[in-house]
């Protein structure tokens, strides 16, 4: 897919997404905005390797951020990897999917919700294609808040130590925690410093440019070291009245005024 | 020999014959573990004192399709990394095994950072996991047989000290039951019920007594074994001996088990009292010391006299 209709592509699933939130009425709006320039480059970027055979990906992506694994589903949706019906059941009948994705939906490769627990469930993977000399990537996606975790930074740890090259660790940084700025609530910077430290190849991009965010996948695909992109991204991207709102990472009632609004500049 | 090495044996075995095998420790040895790694260093992985990590890893692992066995020492497996243990092979149904070393008070005197008093009861709490407390180096073995050949969610708690074979040796029949009975139930007797070295001080107990008590060796408590609520519903009464703290041990899987069926028979609960042990002596000198030598069982089932 050319660049230009990457650019269409992510707006065009904000503005699905929203339309269902509208009707479930929950979920984590801030946090798939931010994420979703990087998930229609992973997977309509050509990253994720797609077996039209097998309809099913080569490659896994993981969302350890859990609760923004819908931003996949209307991506796994258009792919025919989720079934259509799961979709447009979703907030009105029963459906498989959920607002935290889990390994019973189509395409979801993890069950995820709880935070720190996928780049060393990554690393097992990777390990396991090393091991058995199989031609397979795993991209991790993970939000700033999740370098809180101990559990994240023993991981990245045995990572680094393995040379998982197969493995690609996209830290989504929308600098908001529930409760504020993550530099307020308690400083992770200089969050590059620290990464690189580990020895791990690391690239600080603009998480809404798809150019860069694709040339970035590129080069980390060319390299022999493990790799971590950090993704510099705005929480509720494209929504006047969600950007850089920390009460917007859960949804939060909308008047008619702004409902109409955010269409419009979803769309 | 001790249990882990038994253990770690049988693993290394099966890794001959099945490369899909990995064996993961936080840092932890044994002189099995040590051959373990010098015939298969592929299938073994170092993942650092991290046992969050280990058991993410184990998942990612066993998502492929591999067949997991992580290990470390027992307070830390079980309390540091039992989310990790939840959201992965939990929740995602995984067949990783967790050999848990040092139950108890097995680290007597390293001090209450190094007890696993608690261990039993949060993973039987937690959904999904067989639990396998075996007692001798016979059942041990079958133990990690059964788990190679049948992997699941398994949380496998072994002693840290050698414990010496009961004869008559461990059958088939009663691998499959989930227990096994010294002695022969009846009315007149008491029913004494362990698992791991306690059960062994039991048995001492029924061995010298075997009029008054009979032994039964719980095994594999979760899932529960059904058969035995009605072999035993006749004793006089049952002492549960476990040397762990006094909520949510192995007492309350008899409770649960038997009232389950509706056999209601008298029961004690005789544990370790709720505290942490900061006492040294030795392993020994702390049971004696917190009501579970063999004088404090007999003296507790008297109470059904």
């Amino acid at each position: 897919m050319k660049i230009n209709d990457l650019n269409i592509q992510a707006k065009k699933y904000r503005l699905e997404m929203f339309e269902k939130f509208l009707l479930i009425k929950q979920g984590h709006p801030g946090s798939i905005f931010s994420m979703m320039d990087i998930a229609v480059s992973l997977y309509n970027g050509g990253f994720v390797r797609y077996d039209q055979k097998e309809n099913r990906f080569i490659d896994k992506v993981l969302i350890s951020k859990g609760h923004a694994t819908a931003a996949l589903y209307p991506i796994l949706r258009d792919f025919g990897v989720l079934p259509k019906k799961e979709w447009e059941n979703w907030g009105k009948k029963e459906s498989a999917l959920r607002v935290f994705g889990n390994t019973s939906i189509p395409g979801i490769d993890i069950t995820s919700g709880s935070l720190g627990h996928c780049i060393g469930a990554g690393a097992g993977m990777c390990l396991s294609y090393k091991k058995s000399i199989l031609d397979k990537k795993v991209y991790v996606v993970i939000s700033e808040g999740e370098l809180y975790e101990g559990s994240t930074w023993e991981a990245l740890l045995f990572a680094s130590h393995y040379n998982l090259d197969n493995l690609t660790i996209i830290i989504d940084i929308n600098s908001l925690i529930i409760l504020g700025k993550t530099s307020d609530c308690l400083n992770l910077d200089p969050i590059k410093d620290k990464i690189t430290g580990l020895g791990i190849n690391t690239y600080e991009i603009d998480g809404h440019d798809i150019p860069t965010i694709v040339s970035t996948l590129d080069k980390t695909n060319k390299s022999n070291k493990l790799n971590c992109i950090l993704a510099n991204t705005i929480k509720g991207k494209g929504s006047s009245v969600m950007e850089n709102k920390k009460n917007w990472h859960y949804w939060n009632k909308m008047n008619d005024e702004e409902i109409i609004l955010t269409r419009k500049e979803l769309t | 020999m001790h249990q882990r090495d038994i253990f770690i044996n049988e693993i290394t075995k099966e890794i001959e014959k099945d490369k899909k095998i990995f064996f993961l420790s936080a840092d932890f040895g044994a002189p099995a573990l040590d051959e373990l790694r010098s015939k298969f260093p592929e299938n073994f992985i170092h993942c650092g004192i991290s046992e969050q990590a280990m058991l993410d890893v184990a998942s990612g692992l066993s998502l492929e399709g591999n067949k997991v066995f992580v290990y470390a020492m027992a307070p830390f497996l079980s309390l540091r990394a039992i989310e990790q243990a939840k959201c992965g092979a939990g929740l995602m149904n995984l067949p990783i095994c967790m050999i848990s070393v040092g139950i108890g008070l097995g680290y007597a005197d390293a001090g209450p950072t190094h007890y696993s008093t608690e261990d039993f009861a949060c993973f039987r709490s937690l959904i999904g996991t067989t639990i396998y407390t075996p007692s001798d180096s016979e059942t041990t073995k079958k133990v990690a047989i059964e788990v190679l050949k049948k992997p699941s969610f398994a949380y496998v708690r072994l002693d840290r000290e050698p414990l010496q074979s009961l004869k008559p040796l461990i059958n088939d029949v009663d691998f499959s039951n989930g227990f096994r009975i010294f002695g022969e139930p009846n009315k007149k007797r008491i029913a004494l019920i362990s698992h791991g070295k306690m059960l062994q001080n039991c048995h001492q107990i029924y061995s010298e007594n075997k009029d008054k008590y009979i032994c039964v060796d719980i095994f594999k408590s979760k899932k529960f074994p059904k058969k035995l609520p009605e072999k035993i519903k006749e004793c006089k009464g049952i002492v549960v001996v476990d040397e762990q703290g006094p909520s949510a041990n192995l007492s309350s899987c008899i409770f649960e088990g038997f009232s389950e069926q509706n056999i209601y028979p008298k029961i004690i609960n005789k544990s370790l009292p709720e505290k942490y042990i900061f006492e040294n002596g030795g392993r020994e000198f702390l049971l004696n010391k917190f009501g579970l030598s063999s004088k404090d069982i007999i003296r507790e089932a008297k109470k059904f006299d």
